[in-house]
């Protein structure tokens, strides 16, 4: 346990309390087929309940990096450790590590056959072994959660794009995930529901749930962020508090990199 | 005023008349040149003999003449084969799209071998020398074949199908922890299966025409039935006629429960 007192952020009344390390990447390495360095090196430690946002430019490995976090892909060197369960490592640990990490992916990847209800019950019945009237009951206080309750019956395609994004959020949540990962969550959103999304992102943030966040919404990353991850060319470049990144960040990169978000 | 809103309920009645109008003179074409055909020939039509090679009525009763025994017969084959083309077509894609290397290259050595023979052929290996060995009678190697050939291309048209599938929903089930048997039996298949009904309905249709080169092998089917009688009495137009109409007859309605079956899955939305 540690105060994060350094940090001085008006907006925030009292310092957060964080926890101990839950996700932890070690020499991350990532190589595609046709020679692409997606990921050189990336190492990173998320404390429970902490909101890290990783910036950067396109191809510079965000997505790469949050797809080693959950088991997505495999990393050609490093580790990552997660709750204790490892990866590369057994069956049992990528079964827990896929379990304990929830994944909102930018084209939600909602199942277009289900309804949001089914969509949000199916992983828990199915990975928790929850009986349906218990994992039903747990969906609908979900969807409940995300402004969702009249929308439990619909399917996706009757869904607007920020409505499908909350039932992808709500789903990710039904497998109580030790850590949430956001992979440009609002950038497939029509400008007027951006907001409705980084509003339930913000209130998961403010519940305490450990969140990694790409994303391109800088007022989101200033406002719910602790911390901000820039990365550049497969690796991490720049790391500080939100406030301090955002105001004076140190590198030339990051500097031109914020002129043309801001 | 809307244009729809000026139409009476007559004109509009008579829109599709020119499409059904070009529709009842092609088909008087056809029937003319048939029939002209067989006059050119010196065709002697004998319709009437044609009921009752469908129906007899004997002492007791109505009994079944030798082209509603062939169908019988026919309906019996293709009913048994369709489900097991089905079993083999999901357990063939299921094995070519496996990590196992086995699996993979037993599916891929059972449908280059089946597609790339005459059926034909198929049919005559299993009837005299694989049903010998394994003791199958005429109906069940009749079948087998049926299934083995038709179930190597439902095998592609269901691979064609799961393939089709956006990465995004393997990719959502496997964050969300489900294992790869769960993530075929709730997102992948059913999405899957959807998307292969149309093409799977025409390997059904193709299915039951196919089953006529069992004939070769001496099962008394429609068609084999419908040769002898000809061959017996000489009514070679009506006889294939009402063979074909009965094939036809056979397809639609299967077409059309496919496309009830296809109705009532769609995706909401
Ligand atoms: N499956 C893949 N096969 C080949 N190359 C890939 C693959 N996935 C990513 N890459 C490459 O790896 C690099 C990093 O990709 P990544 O998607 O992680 O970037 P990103 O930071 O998320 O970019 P963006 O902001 O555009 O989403 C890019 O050059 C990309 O083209
Ligand atoms: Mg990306």
């Amino acid at each position: 346990m540690a105060f994060q007192a350094d940090r001085c952020d008006p907006a925030r009344a009292e310092a957060k309390v964080l926890g101990g390390v839950i996700v932890e990447a070690r020499g991350l390495r990532k190589t595609f087929a046709g020679g692409i360095e997606a990921l050189r090196g990336v190492s990173l430690a998320v404390r429970q309940g902490e909101v890290v946002v990783v910036v950067g430019p396109s191809g510079s490995g965000k997505s790469t990096l949050l797809r080693c976090l959950c088991g997505l892909e495999t990393p050609d060197a490093g580790e990552v450790v997660t709750d204790g369960a490892r990866l590369p490592g057994s069956r049992r640990d990528r079964d827990r590590i896929r379990t304990e990490t929830g994944m909102v992916f930018q084209h939600f990847n909602l199942f277009p056959h289900l309804t949001a209800l089914a969509n949000v019950t199916l992983a828990p019945r199915l990975a928790r072994g929850l009986p349906a009237d218990r994992a039903e009951a747990e969906a609908r206080a979900l969807l409940g959660r995300v402004g969702l309750k009249d929308k439990t019956g619909a399917y996706p395609a009757e869904l607007s794009g920020g409505q499908q994004q909350r039932v992808a959020i709500a789903r990710a949540l039904a497998m109580r995930p030790k850590v949430m990962l956001f992979d440009e969550a609002t950038s497939a959103l029509d400008p007027e529901m951006i907001g409705e999304v980084l509003e339930v992102m913000r209130g998961l943030a403010a519940e305490g749930m450990t969140m990694v966040v790409v994303t391109h919404e800088m007022g989101f990353a200033r406002e719910a962020g602790d911390r901000v991850l820039f990365m550049d060319q497969g690796r991490i470049e720049e790391e500080a508090g939100a406030a301090e990144f955002f105001l004076s960040p140190r590198g030339e990169r990051a500097r031109r990199f914020l002129s043309r978000m801001l | 005023m809307t244009p729809s809103s000026r139409t009476s309920p007559l004109s509009r009645l008579a829109q599709p008349l020119p499409d059904l109008l070009a529709f009842a003179a092609l088909a008087a074409l056809v029937v003319w040149g048939v029939l002209a055909g067989a006059r050119n020939l010196g065709y002697h039509w004998q319709w009437y003999a044609v009921p009752a090679t469908l129906l007899t009525w004997g002492a007791d009763g109505p009994a079944a003449g030798p082209l509603l025994q062939g169908l019988l017969l026919t309906l019996a084959l293709a009913g048994t084969a369709l489900p097991l083309t089905f079993c083999l077509g999901l357990a063939a894609c299921l094995a070519a799209l496996s990590d196992s290397f086995a699996a993979r290259a037993v599916s891929r050595l059972y449908l280059e071998a089946v597609r790339n023979t005459p059926l034909l052929i198929q049919i005559f290996l299993l009837w005299f020398v694989a049903a010998p060995l394994l003791g199958m009678g005429r109906f069940t190697a009749g079948v087998l074949a049926l299934a083995l050939f038709e179930g190597a291309y439902a095998a592609e048209i269901l691979r064609g199908a799961v393939l089709s599938l956006p990465r995004g929903q393997w990719e959502a089930a496997h964050a969300l922890g489900l294992s790869r048997a769960q993530t075929y039996a709730r997102v992948v298949l059913p999405q899957a299966l959807r998307r292969a009904l149309p093409p799977l309905t025409g390997q059904a249709v193709s299915l039951v025409k196919d089953s006529a080169l069992l004939s070769a092998i001496s099962l008394f089917e429609l068609t084999l039935r419908a040769q002898a009688l000809v061959s017996d009495t000489f009514l070679t137009f009506e006889i294939w006629f009402t063979t074909a109409g009965l094939y036809l007859a056979v397809n639609l309605a299967l077409s059309a429960a496919a496309r009830t079956l296809e109705r009532r899955v769609r995706l909401r939305g």
